[in-house]
């Protein structure tokens, strides 16, 4: 059976000497970072998915995808190959999501390679106090693994419709040029929690593993306090759960990229490792995703 | 069922099972809301662009016409709420309350909340006019792969507000925002599964952007104000579009093995009736022929409702009698980005089930 795997993988973290780079700018970079490291060309991609929430100048139309795919400068003319470059909403669990549907693009033979990319800032010239996003991108780029049984398994996406109030986000438009507002209810994290456990089993079973044969965890990295909470949970061993929460904040839809640049970056698992991606986004929904390295 | 290569799950064809289209009864005419504009420009916009009126909602927002235009798609069709396995949500309008953009949680969440769809995989596509379709193409690669069995691809566009900015804002008749008081609203809904027939659903579907012209058509916060605005070159989009959709279109006539001849009706993206008729021409200008009468317009009566604009056209070929079952269709879209997007399908019985159950009062 033919798997998607991540073939390259970027991500842009914010920097003194660039402060004000927006989302599309961190989007770009990541995009870059991750282009270069890969084999393929820029010209090779098919599909382009921003999966970023938060738009510079809160920008309805066009898709943010197309700002991005320009800067990257791939197929930008409408002669040659062909690129489409979309959005793709879903709170915090956008990447997992848009891995999910260019992984289906790839398999269906519709394009040979295909980068999910997300750029996240809060660009109001005067932010709400209580609406700071941390400023931060992240970009994969997906083809079809040379190797079987390496890649993206099960996808598991869990949602509590009932719980959507516990975390918005709206542009408000009564003021000129929009302002973002987010809030989140203190029973947020509490809520996560308590449908993690549901979405981990859905993705487990959908694979045929038991929680013995994960070997590492990559969460959203909400909070120090959510990740200590995290192994009771989800019944899986603390060690073998990547928390970087201390000095990695929650960036929401890059979040869980970010912890896996980290993770490879510090100490990679071994070859053949079983990974859980773990995604916490609004809706409320919780996704999970099977990876063998 | 998981494809074993690429091209197995390719093979796959889906089809439009259902339709829902939720048009507001309140009609808004040209004049009247070009006589609301604080200045009213010097030109004659209904004469320019051919829209005499359009729909629009009142106390109600994109999302109440999105789940309108749901609820409508499930009467229609043999699944139920809970059997639909993905619910896509491709509205730009994201108001659900007056004066409020909302980013999270999704669209497709609330709408998932107000349908019960409990079992659904639910995200926001957002792609400018060419949501619908590149959510259909989205759902079709999860369809494709097994991740779905049967979805829904839904859109809620409430527009009014950009026009009611533009009536506040606009300051000549060269202004970028007059594009804004061309819209209406409508919402769509579309569910699909695997067509059981070979001869039925669609067989070919491309977008493509071309990001090098990402600047003709801008929809964001007023700088000036409250409310949101939609910045337009016009004439440039046009002109680019013109320049570069004939070639995509003859791909997918190609793709699918059909000439212009084999085509009952084409339903292009309805900006307005003027910018369709010269789509036309430069279509037969790059053909060389003359196309046939085949290209549908609607934008007379209910504006360019964005997203919807296609299915909104398809609803009303439908209820006049036009369409008819094992037609063939052609979906033309030009958005923001630019995108262009192309679509062949084959119509199963759906024109005669929905003259059944919406032929009489309920019309719009």
């Amino acid at each position: 059976v033919r798997r998607v795997r991540i073939e390259s993988l970027g991500a842009s973290l914010p920097a003194w000497w660039r402060p004000w780079h927006g989302s599309v700018a961190h989007a770009a970079t990541a995009g870059r970072r991750c282009l270069a490291a890969s084999r393929h060309r820029g010209a090779d991609v098919g599909v382009l998915v921003s999966a970023g929430i938060h738009r510079d100048g809160h920008v309805a139309e066009p898709a943010i995808a197309a700002y991005i795919q320009h800067r990257l400068g791939i197929n930008v003319e409408f002669q040659g190959r062909p690129t489409l470059s979309f959005d793709l909403l879903n709170g915090g669990c956008g990447m997992l999501n848009a891995a999910q549907v260019v992984g289906a693009m790839l398999l269906a033979g519709e394009v040979e390679a295909g980068m999910v990319i997300a750029g996240e800032a809060n660009g109001d010239r005067r932010p709400d106090p209580s609406s700071a996003v941390p400023r931060s991108g992240a970009a994969l780029l997906l083809d079809l693994a040379p190797r079987a049984e390496t890649g993206f398994g099960a996808f598991a996406f869990r949602t509590h419709e009932q719980d959507a109030g516990l975390f918005t986000a709206v542009v408000s438009l009564a003021e000129p040029r929009g302002r973002l507002l987010i809030r989140r209810d203190a029973r947020l994290e509490e809520a996560w929690l308590a449908q993690a456990a549901e979405t981990v089993d859905a993705a487990l079973a959908q694979e045929g593993l038991t929680r013995a044969g994960v070997d590492v965890v990559v969460p959203s990295q909400i909070s120090p306090g959510f990740l200590a909470r995290l192994p009771a949970a989800i019944s899986i061993p603390a060690e073998k759960i990547a928390d970087f929460s201390p000095d990695l904040p929650d960036t929401g839809s890059t979040s869980v990229f970010l912890a896996w640049h980290r993770l490879l970056a510090t100490r990679p698992p071994a070859t053949g490792a079983r990974v859980l991606f773990l995604a916490f986004g609004s809706g409320l929904t919780v996704g999970a995703a099977v990876y063998t390295l | 069922v998981t494809a074993d290569r690429p091209g197995a799950a390719g093979a796959t064809k889906v089809r439009i099972e259902s339709l829902g289209v939720c048009l507001p009864e309140k009609v808004l005419t040209t004049e009247e809301l070009m006589s609301r504009c604080r200045h009213r420009p010097r030109l004659d916009l209904e004469g320019i662009t051919g829209i005499r009126e359009r729909r629009v909602a009142v106390g109600e927002h994109a999302l109440d016409l999105a789940v309108r235009a749901a609820e409508r798609a499930l009467a229609l069709s043999r699944y139920r709420a809970h059997d639909l396995d993905a619910v896509i949500c491709t509205s730009i309008s994201k108001h659900h309350r007056p004066d409020e953009f909302t980013f999270e949680p999704a669209t497709a969440v609330l709408v998932r909340r107000a349908l019960g769809a409990r079992n659904a995989l639910v995200f926001d596509v957002v792609n400018a006019c060419a949501g619908m379709l590149n959510g259909l193409l989205v759902l079709r690669a999860l369809i494709r792969t097994g991740a779905a069995r049967s979805g829904m691809v839904v859109s809620g566009e409430q527009n009014l507000p950009l026009a009611e900015a533009a009536t506040r804002e606009v300051r000549h008749s060269l202004d970028r925002q007059l594009a804004a008081l061309t819209l209406g609203d409508a919402g769509a809904a579309l569910i699909v599964d695997v067509s059981d027939d070979e001869r039925h659903g669609i067989h070919h579907l491309e977008l493509v952007t071309g990001a090098k012209h990402d600047h003709y058509c801008r929809s964001l916060p007023s700088p000036r104000g409250r409310g949101g605005i939609l910045l337009t070159k016009a004439r440039g989009l046009q002109r680019k579009g013109a320049e570069h959709f004939p070639a995509y279109l003859k791909r997918a006539l190609d793709a699918t093995g059909w000439s212009l001849d084999d085509l009952q009706h084409v339903i292009p993206h309805q900006v307005s009736v003027r910018a369709i008729r010269q789509g036309v021409k430069a279509l037969g200008r790059y053909l060389g022929v003359d196309p046939p009468e085949i290209f549908r317009c609607c934008a007379d009566r209910f504006g360019n409702t964005t997203t919807t604009s296609h299915f909104v056209a398809l609803h009303d070929l439908m209820l006049q009698g036009d369409a008819q079952p094992d037609d063939n269709i052609l979906l033309v879209s030009g958005a923001s980005g630019i995108v262009i997007a192309h679509a062949t399908l084959t119509l199963d019985d759906l024109p005669e089930r929905y003259r059944a159950r919406w032929g009489g009062a309920g019309a719009s």
